[in-house]
Parts: C-alpha cells; structure tokens; sequence
C-alpha cells in the first residue's frame, strides 16, 4: 500500500495543474508529500496483517464514505421526485423506503423487529 | 453471531423448514410491508397458514424446538419457543379474498437459499382499510407512501413480471 508518485503527477498532468499547485491548494507540504512517497505503507502495518490474515486487501477494510453519500444523494433525489409526484405522501417514508431497498429483505425486517422492541419508542 | 438481533439463523431455519415441508403459507401485516421495503415497526411476524392441521408445520417447530400450543376457547393457536417467539399465527384475514385468491396477489421475497410469499403491499392496504382500527389508521398514510415508492421504483415496462419478486 506504497503510494505512487507516477500516478499522483498522472492525475495532476490529466488536471493540467502542477503537483506543486496541488500541494499549495491542499495545504500539504513538500516534505509531508515526499516523506509519504517514501513510506513502504501509507496503512498501518498491523492493517496490513489483519488483512493478510484474512486473505483480503487491506481496502476492503477501509470504509467509503464517499460512496455511502453519493448513495444516500441518489435515494434523497429520486425521493424528491417521487414525492413532487405524490404531493400527498410523505417524503420521509419515501425515503426511507428507496433506502430500504437498497437492502437485503430479511434486513428490512430485522429493523422493524428491532425499532418495535427497542423501549424508548413507545415513550 | 447474531443470537441478540431478531430474527436470525433459527427464524430463518423454521421459515425453511416450512417451505420445505411443502406447507402453503403467506407473510401479511406489517412484517410483509417491511419485507418489501416500508419503513415500518412491527412486534411480531404473522403468518397466514391455508391450512392449520397441516403436519409439516409441527414437524418444522419441532426443528427450532419450538412447540404448537392448540387453541383454547377464545385463544387461537400459537407458537411457544425462543425462536418462533416472533411468529404469530394467523387464520383469517379481513378486507381481502381468502387464502387461494389472495396467494394470486403475493410477491416471493428472497430470504438466503428460499423463498416466501409475502403479502403484496396494496393487499396489506386493502386489509387496513377495512379493518380501521385505530392502530391501522396510524400506519396508513406510511403504507400508502411506502407503495407509491416501490412503484416509482419499479423499472418501466416490467409490470407483471416484476410484481412475482421483490425489488
């Protein structure tokens, strides 16, 4: 998990802006980008046997936040149009109805069963 | 691994095992909305058995360790053990056809490895609607906008086809 000078003057190349520019715009330092371009692994090692152990890439451990709000902004969108078409439902169950569908059905209703028996619900 | 969360492996394994014994069963109320996608909150997992004297349906208790409760007076059947706990028993549903018409009316919901029938949504709403209980007043309007999500969802062109599966 070293990280790639190549690709990051690549990407800058493909940007048409300079590595130096990009350091400059995201506030990293020449020495924090070459110290880093020097590490074996930018993952902790003990990442790195983790996911050894499991036979996976240590990736497939790391959370996408990115892509977790690009999904949750699709589903707020296609909300929003379904509930301009359905003036009279309610845009929050419409919601929350795309986001269940996202889902395995035995872990839609693993939540219901779990919402009904938590207390405070019922207060 | 997930003996605390309901519904897990033995729920799943009695389901199975009914399906399995051949016993003709439907999921309805609010557990089927669920299944399909409303955001609802259910106690309980009813199911609406054709027929009650049905053998496989004990001897898929008895998989679970669950036991068949026979009914006494007023009080219908029902299940006793740890992982049927979530299952009740249902034998007649008002405000919609009877069990041989309304199975016409079902989608089947994939559950790992099997399938059940489940209860399509607006059947649910149908059945609400003409009980009118107070508490099927409070989750109509969650129904009725649950079901015009999953029909927006819907692919165009795939009406008939798509209502046999879930989403």
């Amino acid at each position: 998990m070293q990280l790639s000078s190549d690709k990051f003057k690549k990407r800058c190349a493909q940007r048409r802006i300079s590595l130096g520019d990009v350091l400059k715009q995201a506030g990293v330092s020449r020495t924090a980008y070459y110290s880093l371009i020097r590490k074996e692994s930018v993952l902790p090692k003990s990442i790195l046997r983790i996911a050894s152990h499991l036979s996976i890439s240590p990736v497939a451990l790391l959370d996408n936040d990115d892509a977790k709000i690009k999904q949750i902004r699709r589903l707020q969108a296609k909300a929003n149009v379904i509930s301009s078409k359905y003036p009279e439902c309610d845009r929050d169950v419409i919601f929350r109805t795309l986001l269940n569908l996202e889902k395995p059905p035995v872990e839609r209703l693993r939540r219901a069963l779990i919402r009904a028996r938590q207390p405070t619900i019922h207060k | 691994m997930h003996d605390n969360l309901p519904f897990t492996n033995k729920e799943l394994v009695f389901l199975k095992e009914l399906t399995r014994q051949k016993v003709e069963f439907i999921v309805i109320g609010l557990s089927a909305a669920a299944l399909q996608g409303a955001p609802m909150v259910t106690q309980d997992v009813d199911l609406w058995f054709r027929d009650i004297d049905n053998s496989g349906i004990k001897k898929a208790l008895k998989k679970v360790g669950g036991t068949w409760i026979p009914s006494l007076a007023l009080n219908p059947p029902m299940f006793e053990g740890d992982h049927v706990q979530y299952f009740d028993i249902v034998l007649t549903v008002h405000g919609i056809g009877d069990f041989d018409a309304e199975k016409a009316n079902t989608v089947d919901v994939p559950l790992g490895g099997f399938s059940v029938k489940v209860l399509r949504l607006d059947r649910i709403i149908a059945s609400k609607t003409c009980l009118n209980r107070e508490k099927d007043r409070m989750v109509l309007p969650a129904l009725k906008s649950a079901a015009k999500a999953l029909i927006a969802k819907k692919p165009r062109g795939a009406k008939r086809e798509k209502r046999r599966s879930t989403p």
